[in-house]
């Protein structure tokens, strides 16, 4: 695999995100990840799954156990902002597992800063460039992006700064 | 509109399993006329070696960015030096000193 940059994975990243924000045909916020999740394209039907665990060593974490359908175990105390978020942070390391992303080579790519990708993954996927950019247009606040679009604040803080100098995605 | 064009087949990469296929397969030419490049750039991606789609989508962003780089406009930028005095005024100091 050649070598490269931060810059070039988030890039790589944010398109998946929209991807698969596209296959939801939502239009306006906040994205459905775990229903998603719960009702995977065709593709990954043996990839997504949520399970609600009670350890409190992570908010959430994937796992596939072996011949078995992958699932994120997620914490069930959340609040609904954090769990979607970690839901969509999870979701990279299914796809990246999955016989579909074994075949486009996202492990050689991405594995290498797993966390930083999985985090600009999960910020683009809750927050599409395109809703965002629409949320603008309407008048949508800084203030009320974390709202808007359900998702923890600092994460909103850094997605709104990232729209703003990484336009289209 | 490339780099557009590019973010989309990245994109549909995800959830269509026919743009792994084609690279697999060595179609690739065909799967890029599904996608608003020129032809130019078209034959230089088709020209990529990578090993993986993957791979190949870092190579084309690569390739997509420095064709933009130099075919966009570039922002002229007035001398720092120049319109800092209006010229009604430059022509009166001159005669004050004169």
């Amino acid at each position: 695999m050649i070598s490269t940059t931060r810059e070039e994975r988030r890039w790589f990243v944010r398109n998946l995100a929209q991807g698969l924000a596209d296959y939801t045909g939502t239009s306006e916020p906040p994205v459905p990840v775990e229903e998603m999740l719960k009702h995977p394209p065709g593709l990954y039907q043996n990839d997504f799954g949520v399970v609600e665990m009670y350890s409190s060593l992570w908010d959430a974490t994937f796992a596939r156990p072996l011949t078995q359908r992958g699932n994120v175990f997620v914490h069930v105390n959340l609040t609904p902002e954090k769990r979607r978020f970690a839901l969509a942070r999870e979701t990279l390391s299914a796809l990246i597992t999955s016989k579909q992303g074994r075949a486009l080579g996202l492990a050689d790519l991405l594995l290498s800063e797993l966390r930083d990708s999985a985090e600009c993954f999960a910020r683009a996927l809750v927050a599409p460039a395109m809703m965002v950019e629409a949320y603008r247009k309407r008048g949508g606040s800084r203030d009320d992006f974390a709202d808007a679009f359900g998702m923890p604040s600092e994460v909103a803080a850094a997605r709104w700064d990232e729209v703003q100098t990484t336009v289209p995605h | 509109m490339s780099m557009q064009a590019l973010n989309q087949l990245v994109a549909r990469s995800i959830v269509d399993p026919s743009v792994a296929q084609a690279f697999s397969n060595g179609t690739v030419t065909s799967l890029l006329d599904n996608f608003d490049f020129s032809d130019e750039l078209k034959t230089r991606l088709s020209d990529l070696h990578a090993t993986n789609f993957a791979e190949f989508s870092i190579l084309a962003y690569r390739t997509v960015k420095a064709v933009e780089e130099i075919t966009q406009p570039r922002i002229e930028l007035p001398s720092p030096l120049e319109g800092l005095v209006d010229d009604r005024d430059q022509a009166a100091d001159d005669e004050q000193v004169a």
